[in-house]
């Protein structure tokens, strides 16, 4: 019996990325999904009213009138020490940033996931990465950090919410899932995570004893807030955050190298941009150039350590990126100078080829450290 | 009767709610709130609620409501309190959950958090503050000022032609299908306190039965907005807001 739940679990399956997102919600014990349509990623919602876990883990799904709303919800929901999130892309993601910050300063665990799509503005449906600095560096106001997570696969869009949920209860914080277009779109096969049982009142209580569940005689009220009237309060409340931040950035840091070991040149991207660059590397090693790929995983933290020691090693960096250069500012701060970074992107959700990324490789990087 | 007989607690006839916490307040004197705050405290000790109870305090004076009631709070951002409520209503579906909102908050900026919340019919009860101005703010005109209403951004006061007509968002919310109570109340006398707790009390029965959206208006006074002492602040409520905003209940299935 064991053995086939084991099996059942472990099931190899083919599905996009976003559908993988509403499986391992489910699956990891969600409590509560709220969110508004938006593509490319309605169909997350669209999963999971179609499962209806309520009807089997208890789980909450509700379509908001709006964004605005979603994140408030969460907040709300979140604020009880329920698994709660909620799931966009990039414009409706602009109108979570209040949200998020008020989430950041009351200290609430929750999962968002921004399936971006390429702006400003109402922009297209298809694939970017733009929201590099909404996400990295603040989006909302207040000196805050997002814990944020960037898969380059489906399996990983699965693996990184459960994942996503982990590190935001471990740290009391929002935490992202920044995907793209592609990667919410694409299907792949996947292993779904096994199921986990939603929290009971009782684990909620010991893990989040400030969650509003209803004063009980044996303790003071909780309350949720970001309010401080006092500045001093305030400084003490952000300090905490700080404190947190550096920790997170000790612990959490996640990055895949792929042919980096003999590296004379180094790429860096993330997501979709990293799926084509490792057919960039795979070329450029036929051509006999020795090149590497770092991955960052976790956005926030940046993997600034291993990219600055890179930056000792190699001869050149390029960074690729679905947007005018966002992340290459991270790699610069990283390498602080060592070596010569250069960055190629395309906007307005077009994805670069691993032909260009090749020629740009040879042209930019390859020919400028021979100068 | 001696001091010492009043004094007694076996002679008490009114006391004060111990979900009141006894700190001082910092609401005006003669505002509404205080009263508000003590019906609320009232209600939920007799309900025997208290560790059933969470309250949703927005950005206004009432922010700090969770200084005064001694039950477990959130704090919403501006306009989203009925959102935050539906996350934990519908995650804590035995839960009394309560907004408490003034007009700046419900009838401006968080009207689609307000009407939709109420037209899902969200089993929760919003009790909505509504003294015609932005009180924390220092006085600036609200939804619900009237025409000719003086504040600090309509000094001269408040016209049609610049500033469109005062809402009526309880009249609107009462012909949603979702809200099962709509009442206006105030509570600048001894009757219309006892009017108020009812209708709370009513709405938080509301809201434990699952029959749909509750809400309970209270026209208020704000005399430090309104620049009138607490005494002809409920004058002038009396004579110029409940014409505009008539007491009563608007909806009640």
């Amino acid at each position: 019996m064991n053995d086939s739940k084991k099996q059942h679990n472990e099931e190899v399956r083919l599905m996009k990325g976003n559908e993988a997102i509403a499986h391992a919600a489910i699956r990891c014990g969600c409590d509560g999904y709220f969110g508004y349509p938006i593509t490319p990623q309605s169909e997350i919602m669209e999963t999971l009213m179609e499962l209806e876990p309520w009807n089997t883990t208890g789980m909450v799904v509700l379509q908001a009138e709006s964004e605005i709303a979603s994140i408030n919800m969460v907040y709300g929901a979140a604020g009880c020490g329920k698994k709660s999130m909620t799931s966009s892309s990039s414009p409706g993601v602009s109108l979570m940033q209040e949200g998020i910050s008020y989430l950041a300063g009351a200290e609430l665990p929750c999962v968002i996931v921004n399936v971006m799509r390429g702006g400003p503005g109402l922009g297209t449906i298809q694939p970017s990465q733009a929201d590099y600095f909404q996400t990295v560096k603040g989006g909302g106001h207040g000196d805050y950090k997002m814990i944020t997570l960037a898969p380059a696969s489906v399996q990983e869009m699965a693996d990184h919410t459960v994942l996503a949920f982990d590190l935001a209860f471990k740290y009391r914080t929002p935490t992202m899932v920044l995907a793209d277009g592609v990667i919410g779109q694409m299907m792949e096969k996947v292993i779904l995570p096994p199921y986990q049982p939603r929290m009971t009142e009782e684990q909620i209580i010991e893990i989040c004893p400030w969650a509003t569940l209803g004063k009980t005689a044996n303790r003071k009220p909780n309350y949720i807030t970001s309010l401080a009237l006092l500045s001093e309060d305030m400084e003490k409340l952000n300090m905490r955050l700080q404190t947190r931040y550096r920790e997170i950035e000790k612990n959490e840091v996640l990055y895949e190298e792929f042919s980096c070991q003999d590296a004379n040149y180094l790429i860096v991207a993330f997501g979709t941009c990293a799926r084509v660059c490792q057919k960039t590397v795979e070329m450029a090693r036929a051509d006999g150039i020795k090149v590497g790929l770092l991955r960052p995983i976790t956005l926030f933290p940046f993997p600034t350590k291993a990219i600055g020691e890179y930056g000792r090693q190699t001869k050149g960096i390029l960074t690729v990126e679905m947007n005018a250069g966002q992340m290459v500012e991270d790699v610069r701060l990283a390498v602080n100078g060592a070596v010569k970074v250069e960055f190629y992107g395309r906007m307005g959700g077009i994805v670069p080829s691993a032909d260009e990324v090749l020629e740009v490789l040879k042209s930019k990087v390859i020919i400028s450290t021979f100068e | 009767m001696t001091t010492n007989d009043i004094i007694n607690p076996a002679n008490l006839v009114y006391d004060q709610p111990k979900i009141l916490n006894d700190v001082p307040m910092h609401y005006c004197p003669g505002c509404s709130h205080g009263v508000v705050h003590k019906l609320i405290a009232e209600i939920i000790e007799e309900m025997d609620m208290q560790d059933k109870t969470i309250g949703i305090a927005p950005v206004g004076c009432s922010v700090f409501a969770y200084k005064y009631l001694d039950i477990d709070w959130q704090q919403a951002s501006h306009g989203r309190a009925p959102a935050v409520a539906t996350g934990i209503k519908r995650l804590l579906p035995d839960r009394l959950v309560f907004t408490y909102q003034g007009d700046g908050d419900l009838a401006a900026i968080g009207t689609a958090e307000t009407i939709h919340t109420a037209n899902r019919g969200e089993n929760i009860t919003i009790i909505f503050i509504n003294n015609g101005i932005y009180g924390m703010t220092g006085g600036q005109m609200a939804p619900t000022t009237l025409n000719g209403m003086k504040s600090s951004t309509s000094p001269n006061g408040r016209t049609v032609p610049l500033n469109g007509h005062p809402l009526d968002i309880t009249k609107l919310l009462a012909q949603l299908d979702g809200t099962c109570y709509v009442t206006r109340q105030s509570v600048h006398t001894v009757a219309t306190v006892r009017k108020a707790k009812k209708a709370i009390r009513k709405a938080f029965e509301n809201s434990m039965s699952n029959k749909g959206t509750s809400v309970v208006e209270i026209v208020s006074t704000c005399n430090s907005g309104w620049k009138l002492s607490p005494s002809q602040s409920n004058d002038w409520m009396v004579e110029n807001m409940f014409p505009a905003y008539p007491l009563g209940d608007l909806k009640d299935i």
